[in-house]
């Protein structure tokens, strides 16, 4: 991306957030949400995220690599095990970095 | 009565503590609506008579409205109050500096120059949405599409400033502009615990800004070493892996049921097939029809409350 498209991000980045954090302050008392809209925006962040990080873990090189030979996807698996037990974010990267490079230099 | 409240009051603290921030609150707050009973009670309470727009979260408790049973002294004098806010939000300094670090590096390490990457936290000010945006940005997705997944990664903000702006809904239009923007997970989490229900009480506003200003603070401080150190860590250390484990640790509690979970394996599943769409196209389709399954699952399962199929459906999946 050229330069001037990375600052187009930062400037829709910073509005994305400010619609989503100020919106209410703004003008909270003169609307409320549909039902529908409410369910969606309880499962729409989960979901974008899964939808970011799941070809991440996968693909090698742009090839489907399911086998516990693919490091990120260990280390991603082993990690999400570690965080449900330990709930803590920070530890949790720590130890995915930890099995990920030592698999990595093929320890 | 006391004994449940401190539970309450302590299990929020570890959980904001110890998920570092992002989602934090709102993982907690889901877990807690699975233990005991009253604290069920004292946060639907808050829920509720903060803001009427957030009770769909947890729909069948609405009766629970009714009784109140968590009242605080209020401050003399906004002194007291930014001091006592300061005290409060102190040990998650450490948490979010940290978090900042990690976002701080993994912006250098998808190739943004340092100005960049400053300008970034500097204006963003939003962990999970830059995360977000980071693998887009590597892979060159058109800029429309990078702001609208930062905007559905931003929407649980939405819910948490409905709670929040009926407090200051008094001040200047500007004023609530700004606090809206710097108010983020942890700061919404610290002050419901000391306002859960609405009322006009003093050191409301210099309460808030104690848990803001230090807040925003320890991030672009992180942030600003990250940004720093990411550019004289080599490349082959694949320090950007720790943006996706910490994108993982934030998605994690945001599952917060059957339908979630389904939603979530539906859109990441939708997004390893269409990974070659043109236009990163296949990620917004992804979060679309994962969004569509949980919503689906959610009334299918709302159809049948029968505890025991219920039961039986868990041990399926």
């Amino acid at each position: 991306m050229s330069d001037w498209e990375i600052w187009l991000v930062i400037a829709l980045l910073t509005l994305a957030t400010f619609i989503a954090r100020s919106g209410f302050w703004l003008v909270g008392h003169h609307i409320s949400l549909p039902k529908r809209v409410q369910e969606a925006l309880r499962y729409a962040p989960a979901c974008a995220l899964a939808a970011i990080i799941v070809p991440d873990l996968l693909l090698t090189n742009g090839q489907v690599e399911v086998g516990l030979q693919n490091p990120r996807l260990l280390a991603g698996l082993l990690a999400t095990a570690f965080f449900l037990v330990r709930r803590n974010m920070l530890q949790t990267i720590f130890f995915g970095m930890a099995v990920f490079t030592y698999i990595r230099l093929g320890l | 009565m006391l004994a449940t409240l401190d539970y309450f009051q302590i299990s929020i603290a570890n959980g904001i503590l110890t998920d570092s921030g992002v989602a934090g609150l709102f993982s907690k707050v889901c877990q807690l609506c699975f233990k005991g009973k009253w604290v069920h009670v004292v946060f639907i309470n808050l829920l509720t008579n903060s803001a009427s727009q957030a009770s769909f979260l947890f729909p069948s408790y609405n009766d629970a409205l009714s009784r109140s049973i968590y009242t605080l002294m209020s401050f003399e004098s906004d002194k007291a109050a930014f001091k006592e806010g300061l005290r409060v939000g102190a040990p998650t300094w450490f948490g979010v500096g940290a978090w900042g670090l990690v976002v701080g590096i993994a912006m250098i390490k998808v190739g943004l120059t340092l100005p960049q990457a400053l300008g970034m936290t500097l204006f963003v000010f939003a962990g999970s949405a830059q995360l977000a945006s980071l693998p887009l940005i590597a892979v060159h997705a058109p800029v429309w599409v990078i702001f609208a997944t930062a905007l559905v990664v931003n929407l649980r903000f939405l819910i948490f400033s409905a709670i929040l702006a009926p407090h200051f809904s008094h001040l200047p239009w500007r004023t609530r502009a700004w606090l809206g923007f710097l108010t983020g997970d942890i700061s919404v989490g610290l002050f419901m615990q000391r306002y859960p229900e609405f009322a006009e009480e003093k050191g409301k506003l210099a309460y808030l800004k104690a848990l803001v200003f230090p807040n925003w603070a320890a991030w672009q401080i992180g942030s600003i070493i990250g940004i720093l150190l990411g550019s004289q860590v080599p490349t082959s250390w694949g320090l950007g892996f720790a943006g996706t484990l910490a994108i993982l640790c934030i998605m994690l509690p945001l599952i917060i049921n059957r339908a979630a979970f389904a939603g979530v394996v539906v859109s990441g599943i939708c997004a390893l097939l269409t990974v070659n769409f043109p236009y990163k196209l296949g990620l917004l389709l992804a979060v679309l029809l994962g969004m569509g399954t949980a919503m689906m699952l959610e009334e299918y399962l709302d159809g049948k409350k029968e505890p025991a199929t219920d039961k039986n459906q868990e041990e399926q999946s």
